[in-house]
């Protein structure tokens, strides 16, 4: 578990003056979120803790700062619509009662998680699939015409809009810029059951690309809508889903939720192909193909 | 458009009348054996006279050969016998070599492009990587062409390369990542002579390969120096394959682009059989009609009825201009009952081979003797392959 930093709503208000209506929300991977108003609209704040033996003018060189760097920027370049946005305030540096922080504001979306979603509702129907599918394709489209690669694409970072249904994809905090240093070198990044094979390896000899976010949409679109992950269940050992991931071929989603068309079980089982070659080479092709599921 | 003449030396009118005859729908023009200036009227008299798709072998991979039998390729801009790694450290001469390839075919009127690469023997050596690069510095030179043909790059390797099933899936996700029309596959043999045979779990992984860019990814795969082994290829999904008229073209040979010591002795007359899936001596044909057996071989193509018609077949008029001829109507006749359909197309196959495992055991059972090259080893070898590939992929 990562060091997170230590705040209250009231200490948020006194970081950041312009935020009002101040409520903390979560905390996840390395980032303590609060919900703020900052112009009269709803912003996610979100706050990282740098480390403490770091002087504050190189806090911006450390990892933590990069990668949010990189995900700040990745929302400031990104115009899909499935993809979530940077607020009013970019990546700021700051010494809070001697702890360093990095903060920044982004879109808030009003509505809930995909895996709230799963575990209150159950699984969505097959045109809800196919929308899921075809938006967050959009954004991994688009974060790759960036040259990024999102790494942690799973229903916990899928927002579900209340206002309008659409689906958008959040925290780029991991995403890996394929033209800039790794800093995850020998260590796993993301979340082990949403992993494509490729990011089980550990030598980096295996190509990885957009089609490894492809993979873990694939599981994504599987557990939405069987209700089933195809690889992981609460009894298995880490060294079981990899075993799972890499090897075992899961039947198809329709076997499990029978409203699932054979044309759309075709899609997600070479979304979940084991190799990026068996999967779609282009974006396009993937939500061509759902837009036909959607169409037949 | 499926199967292409692979040009080189002693063409002779063999290419329009293999067109007129329909038995071949392409050609892949071979640097080595067209000097520049000869090609240029040589390819518009094709493409004003025939329907043809027309391709352009730089034959640039021959540049690391040594000592290479390169004929004409000095005459061409890109080529420079004897390079080494050395010779493509830097991206500016990658680029360089990129260009000049290119833009040679660029005032050629072909259809496709064909990127320069070099000769590698498996995934993981060295010259992998520096095929890699120069496919890389293809794509990018080609991308500011205006309005050039669309760009196939070139992965010539030997068939060792297919023994490491690994590689292969790194070889595979590599380049579906890349943006271009396809590919120009050359696999190097191993076996010293011409031979059919392909080990069946080399030939398992050819067909993965093939079946993975073509009908998975959306690629144009074209094989070329592919003999009757590009049948199988075709039924794997490949657009189309390519073989040439004497020994040498129709199978990719180390040797054939290194200087042999002069002194060949002249071909033997061959005859290519469809039943047999092999191209055999034409006094092994003597011997099969001798017990009986010509029916069983023949490959019912327009030009059997030279030896049909004759009291045996070396009492007929057969000769190595009608043998060449002769091989790609045999190999268009078996392409033609291809439907499209892999899982369809590997079931014909595979009863094919088998009919042709069926009519070896009688013929060698009736007294014929087969040569090392051409008894049929490769039958069992191939249909042993098949079934690998197909349990790999479910076709």
């Amino acid at each position: 578990m990562a060091n997170l930093p230590k705040l209250t709503a009231d200490q948020v208000r006194s970081i950041i003056p312009a935020a009002t209506d101040v409520e903390k929300l979560a905390s996840g991977g390395q980032k303590l979120v609060f919900r703020g108003t900052l112009y009269h609209k709803a912003y996610a704040l979100k706050f990282a803790l740098l480390p403490a033996e770091v002087e504050s003018e190189d806090a911006q060189f450390t990892d933590v700062a990069t990668r949010a760097a990189r995900e700040v920027e990745i929302m400031r370049s990104c115009s899909c619509p499935y993809m979530v946005k940077l607020g009013p305030i970019g990546l700021t540096f700051v010494t809070f009662e001697e702890q360093n922080l990095l903060y920044f504001s982004e879109e808030f979306i009003t509505g809930s998680s995909l895996k709230t979603v799963l575990a209150t509702d159950g699984p969505l129907p097959a045109s809800e699939i196919v929308r899921l599918g075809v938006q967050i394709a959009s954004a991994i489209q688009e974060l790759w015409q960036l040259g990024k690669i999102h790494r942690d694409i799973k229903p916990a970072n899928i927002m579900r809009s209340r206002e309008n249904g659409d689906y958008v994809l959040l925290d780029a905090g991991l995403a890996f810029d394929v033209a800039g240093d790794s800093l995850s070198a020998g260590f796993l990044v993301g979340t082990p059951p949403y992993f494509s094979p490729e990011q089980f390896d550990y030598s980096n000899r295996r190509i990885l690309d957009f089609r490894s976010d492809m993979f873990s949409l694939g599981v994504t679109l599987y557990e939405m809508g069987t209700g089933q992950h195809p690889f992981w269940s609460r009894r298995e050992t880490s060294q079981n889903v990899y075993t799972k991931i890499t090897t075992f071929t899961p039947q198809p989603p329709s076997s499990l939720a029978p409203g699932i068309p054979e044309a759309l079980d075709r899609v997600i089982m070479r979304m979940l192909g084991k190799f990026p070659h068996l999967r779609y080479r282009r974006c396009e092709q993937l939500i061509s193909a759902l837009e036909e599921v959607r169409i037949n | 458009m499926p199967l292409y003449a692979q040009h080189g030396h002693g063409k002779s009118d063999k290419i329009s009348t293999a067109f007129e005859t329909g038995s071949i729908q392409g050609v892949v023009f071979g640097a080595r054996n067209e000097k520049p200036a000869n090609l240029v009227p040589y390819v518009r008299e094709i493409r004003d006279t025939l329907q043809a798709q027309l391709l352009f072998d730089p034959q640039f991979y021959v540049s690391t050969l040594i000592p290479p039998n390169d004929r004409f390729l000095p005459e061409y801009p890109y080529y420079r016998p004897g390079r080494t790694a050395g010779d493509f450290v830097g991206a500016r001469r990658l680029s360089e070599y990129a260009r000049q390839t290119l833009d040679v075919q660029m005032g050629l009127d072909l259809d496709r492009l064909i990127a320069p690469s070099v000769l590698f023997n498996t995934f993981d050596d060295r010259w992998y990587q520096i095929a890699l690069n120069l496919a890389d510095a293809s794509l990018d030179y080609h991308a500011g062409l205006k309005d050039p043909p669309p760009l196939l790059l070139t992965f010539a390797f030997s068939e060792e390369a297919l023994d490491s099933r690994s590689e292969v899936d790194v070889f595979l996700d590599q380049v579906t990542s890349w943006d271009t029309k396809g590919f120009y596959l050359l696999i190097a043999r191993t076996e010293v002579g011409y031979s059919q045979y392909f080990d069946k779990d080399r030939l398992s992984q050819l067909l993965y390969l093939t079946l993975v860019l073509s009908i998975i990814n959306g690629f144009e795969v074209v094989n070329g120096y592919a003999d009757f082994c590009g049948l199988l290829t075709r039924a794997a999904g490949a657009t189309a394959f390519a073989t040439g008229w004497s020994q040498a073209l129709r199978q990719f040979h180390r040797k054939s682009f290194v200087r042999q010591t002069p002194g060949h002795r002249q071909p033997r007359l061959r005859y290519s059989s469809g039943p047999l899936f092999n191209s055999i001596l034409l006094t092994e044909l003597e011997q099969i009609s001798d017990v009986g057996g010509l029916g069983l071989v023949l490959s019912n193509v327009g030009l059997d009825k030279m030896i049909a018609d004759a009291s045996s077949p070396e009492a007929s008029d057969w000769n190595l201009r009608t043998s060449e001829l002769h091989h790609w109507e045999t190999l268009q006749s078996l392409e033609g009952k291809l439907s499209g359909d892999p899982s369809a197309d590997f079931d014909r196959v595979v009863a094919w081979l088998k009919t042709a495992n069926e009519i070896y055991v009688a013929l060698k059972q009736a007294g014929v003797v087969f040569e090392r090259y051409t008894q049929g080893q490769h039958i069992p070898e191939w249909v042993e392959g098949i079934q690998l590939f197909r349990s790999a992929v479910s076709v």
